[in-house]
C-alpha cells in the first residue's frame, strides 16, 4: 500500500510537471506578447523592448519556466502585468467562492441523487423511476449555461423572485441571507448537471447489486426489506459510487466556469475567462495548474477510498486503476 | 463481422430459438440471421432510436439547405422592423434586436454548430483510435508513454484548456475545431487501446502474425474491425459533447465570431437582451437541447443493439404473422 503510494504520488508529480510544460509552452507561443496589451497605444517598439526586458520576457522560453517554476516552489505564484499585484490576492478568494457555490450544488445533489437512485432502483420503470430518467436525459442534454438563463429569465426578472446575479446585493457584503438567496439559481443549475449523472450511478449501481446472491440469502433467510436494502445492497453499491465522487472532485474546481458566467459569481472560472482576454499568464497558469491539482488529487482520492470501503481490493496488487 | 467465431455463435444459439427461426423461404419478414442485421433491427425498433434519427435528420436537412427554408439573410440588419414579434412580414420567430431575422440566424448558426460537432467527433475518433490502436497493440514503453499523455491531456481541466487556446490564439471556426479535437480524443484512446489488449492475444491475431501479414494490415484489417461497434457508439456520443462545447465556447465569445453566428453565440446576444426579447434566449436553447438529446437517443440505442444481451423487440403484430405462418408451413 505504501509503496503503491509512493509510485502514484511520483506518478502524480511527473503528470503535474508536464502540465505546466505544456501549458506554459502553450501561453508563451501565443502571438503577441502581454505588455502589447497593457501598454497604453501608441507606445512606441522601444517602450515595449524596454519594458519586456525588464519583466524577464525576452529570456529564452526555458530560463523563462524555470524562473516561474523555482517562485512557484518558493510559493509565489507571480504578479498580474497589470497593476502588478500577486497572483494569491486575486486568485484564492475566488477559488472560496467556487467552493461555496459548488461545495453547496454538490452535497444537495448527493443528498437527493443516492436515496432517489436506491428508491428508483427498489421499483423500477415506476413513475419516479421515468421522471428520473428524464431528468437524466435532460440533464445530459442540456447546455447548463442555457438552462441558467431561463432561469434568469423567468424566475428573476419575470417573477422577481431571485436576484438577477453576483454573490450578495449592494451593501449586503457578508451577509449569510442574503448569499443563500443569491445561491439558489446558480445551484439549481448545477444541481441538475450533477443529478444526471448521480442518479444514473446510483441507480444504476444498486440494480447491479440487487441481484447478487448475498441479497437473495439475506431475504430468503427472511430479513426485512429496509434490512437488505440498506445493510446489505446499499453498503456494496456504495463502492462505484464513491469512485465516481473522487473522480468528479476536479469538476467542483472547474465545472462551475459556465454557470458562474452567467451568475456573474465572482469565482474561479470566471476569472479564468476574464483573465484569458486580459492575457495575464501568471493567473492563467496558477489556476490551470490548481486544476491540474485537483484532478490528480481526485484521482488518487477515489483509488484510495475504493481500498479503503472495499476490503477486497489491494492496491498495488491489481496495479491500479489509472496506474 | 461474420467470420469471427463471436457472431457464428450467436447466429447459432439464435437458430435455435424457435422466435428467430430462419424464414428466409418466405421472404420479408425473416428474423436478422447476422450479427449486424440483429443490430440493425433492434436498433429500427426501438422508438427512441427512431425519434432521435427523425428529429436530427430534421435539424441537419434545414440547416444544410438552409436558403430553402428562409429568404432572410441572417445577418442582414434591418432597424426598421428590429424586435418585430413572431409573424410579422414573413418573420416566422421575429426579428431581434437589431431586425436580423431570428429563425435564418437559427438555421445558418445551427450550420456551425452541426458542422462543429461532427467534424469534431470525427477527428477525435480518428485521433483516439490511431493512439489508442497503436499503444494498445505495441505495448510496452509506447503504451507507456501514450498513456502518460493521456494522463496529462486528462489533468488539464479541458474547458480550461479549449478557453486558453481560443483566447490566445484568436477564435475562430478552425482553430476550435481543431482544439476540441486535440481536448476530446482520449477516452476513444482509452476504450480503443483496452480491446486491442483483449484483441492481440486472440488466435486469429497470432495466426496472421505467423503467416507474416504486417502490423499495419493486423491493426486496420483485423484488430479495428473487430473494435468497430464501441467505436461507433462513442463516436455518435461525441458529436453531442461537441455541440454542447461549442456552444458552452461561443457562449463566452470565444468561438465563431460576428457576423457567423453560432446557436451558443445567439444565446450570448439573448442574455444582453433579455428584457425586450425574452424569447430569443430560448429558441438557440431548445435547438441545442433537441440535437444533443436525439444524438444521445441514437448513442445509447446503438449501444443497445449491438450489445447481445439485449433481446430482439419483436412487435406483437409480427410475431402473430410468424406464428400464422409457423402453423400453416405445417412443421
Amino acid at each position: 500500500m505504501t509503496e503503491y503510494l509512493i509510485r502514484r504520488a511520483v506518478q502524480s508529480v511527473l503528470v503535474l510537471f508536464l502540465v505546466s510544460v505544456i501549458s506554459f509552452a502553450l501561453m508563451h507561443a501565443a502571438p503577441g506578447g502581454p505588455l502589447m496589451v497593457m501598454l497604453p497605444k501608441g507606445g512606441s517598439q522601444q517602450a515595449i523592448l524596454a519594458q519586456e526586458k525588464n519583466a524577464g520576457l525576452l529570456d529564452p522560453m526555458p530560463i523563462q519556466y524555470l524562473h516561474w517554476l523555482g517562485q512557484l516552489l518558493h510559493g509565489n505564484l507571480g504578479y498580474t502585468y497589470k497593476n502588478h499585484v500577486p497572483v494569491g490576492q486575486i486568485l484564492w478568494p475566488t477559488v472560496g467562492n467556487t467552493l461555496i457555490l459548488m461545495g453547496v450544488a454538490w452535497v444537495l445533489s448527493l443528498l437527493i441523487a443516492i436515496p432517489w437512485g436506491i428508491y428508483n432502483s427498489t421499483r423500477t420503470y415506476g413513475i419516479s423511476d421515468n421522471i428520473s430518467t428524464v431528468l437524466a436525459y435532460l440533464g445530459f442534454a442540456m447546455p447548463a449555461f442555457w438552462f441558467g438563463i431561463l432561469l434568469q429569465e423567468f424566475l428573476s426578472l419575470d417573477l422577481n423572485w431571485f436576484p438577477l446575479s453576483d454573490m450578495y446585493s449592494m451593501n449586503k457584503q457578508g451577509n449569510i441571507g442574503d448569499l443563500i438567496w443569491h445561491l439558489i439559481l446558480p445551484v439549481c443549475v448545477l444541481v441538475l448537471v450533477f443529478l444526471a449523472s448521480y442518479l444514473k450511478y446510483s441507480r444504476a449501481s444498486m440494480l447491479e447489486v440487487l441481484h447478487m446472491d448475498y441479497v437473495r440469502t439475506a431475504r430468503a433467510k427472511g430479513a426485512p426489506e429496509k434490512h437488505v436494502i440498506y445493510r446489505h445492497a446499499l453498503r456494496n453499491a456504495l463502492i462505484p459510487i464513491i469512485t465516481v465522487l473522487g473522480l468528479d472532485l476536479p469538476n467542483l474546481v472547474s465545472g462551475a466556469a459556465l454557470t458562474e458566467n452567467v451568475f456573474n459569481w465572482p469565482g474561479m472560472g470566471r476569472l479564468f475567462v476574464e483573465m484569458a482576454f486580459a492575457r495575464e499568464y501568471a493567473v492563467l497558469m496558477a489556476i490551470t495548474m490548481l486544476g491540474a491539482v485537483f484532478v490528480v488529487i481526485g484521482n488518487l482520492l477515489a483509488d484510495i477510498l475504493y481500498a479503503i470501503v472495499d476490503p477486497r481490493v489491494q492496491l498495488g496488487k491489481k496495479g491500479g486503476t489509472a496506474a | 463481422m461474420s467470420q469471427t467465431p463471436v457472431s457464428t455463435d450467436v447466429v447459432e444459439t439464435a437458430q435455435l430459438d424457435p422466435t428467430k427461426m430462419d424464414f428466409s423461404a418466405e421472404g420479408s419478414a425473416a428474423p436478422p440471421t447476422s450479427l449486424t442485421k440483429i443490430a440493425v433491427r433492434k436498433f429500427v425498433s426501438n422508438p427512441f432510436a427512431i425519434f432521435g434519427a427523425i428529429i436530427l435528420a430534421i435539424f441537419v436537412v434545414m440547416c444544410a439547405f438552409a436558403p430553402l427554408f428562409t429568404h432572410f439573410k441572417p445577418a442582414a440588419i434591418d432597424m426598421m422592423n428590429a424586435s418585430v414579434p413572431p409573424g410579422t412580414d414573413g418573420h416566422l420567430l421575429g426579428t431581434d434586436e437589431i431586425g436580423r431575422d431570428v429563425f435564418a440566424r437559427l438555421l445558418y448558426g445551427g450550420r456551425v454548430s452541426l458542422i462543429v460537432g461532427f467534424c469534431v467527433a470525427f477527428c477525435a475518433v480518428v485521433l483516439g483510435t490511431l493512439i489508442g490502436a497503436v499503444a494498445g497493440y505495441f505495448g510496452g514503453w509506447v503504451d507507456m508513454v501514450l498513456m502518460r499523455l493521456v494522463d496529462v491531456m486528462n489533468s488539464i481541466p479541458a474547458l480550461f484548456l479549449n478557453i486558453l487556446v481560443l483566447s490566445l490564439f484568436g477564435s475562430g471556426f478552425w482553430l476550435m475545431i481543431t482544439i476540441l479535437s486535440l481536448t476530446s480524443w482520449m477516452g476513444v484512446a482509452r476504450l480503443v487501446r483496452g480491446t486491442f489488449l483483449q484483441l492481440r492475444e486472440m488466435q486469429y491475431v497470432q495466426a496472421a502474425r505467423a503467416i507474416g501479414v504486417s502490423n499495419w494490415s493486423i491493426i486496420t484489417k483485423h484488430l479495428i474491425r473487430n473494435a468497430t461497434a464501441p467505436i461507433i457508439v462513442n463516436a455518435t456520443l461525441q458529436i453531442g459533447n461537441a455541440i454542447l462545447t461549442e456552444s458552452a465556447l461561443s457562449y463566452l465569445g470565444l468561438g465563431v465570431q460576428p457576423p457567423q453566428t453560432s446557436w451558443g453565440l445567439m444565446l450570448n446576444n439573448a442574455q444582453e437582451f433579455m428584457l425586450t426579447n425574452p424569447m430569443e434566449a430560448v429558441y438557440p436553447g431548445l435547438c441545442i437541447l433537441l440535437v444533443v438529446l436525439s444524438i444521445n437517443f441514437i448513442g445509447d440505442s446503438l449501444r443497445d443493439a449491438i450489445d447481445p444481451r439485449t433481446k430482439v423487440k419483436i412487435s406483437r403484430r409480427r410475431l402473430k404473422k410468424w406464428r400464422n405462418r409457423f402453423s400453416k408451413s405445417g412443421i
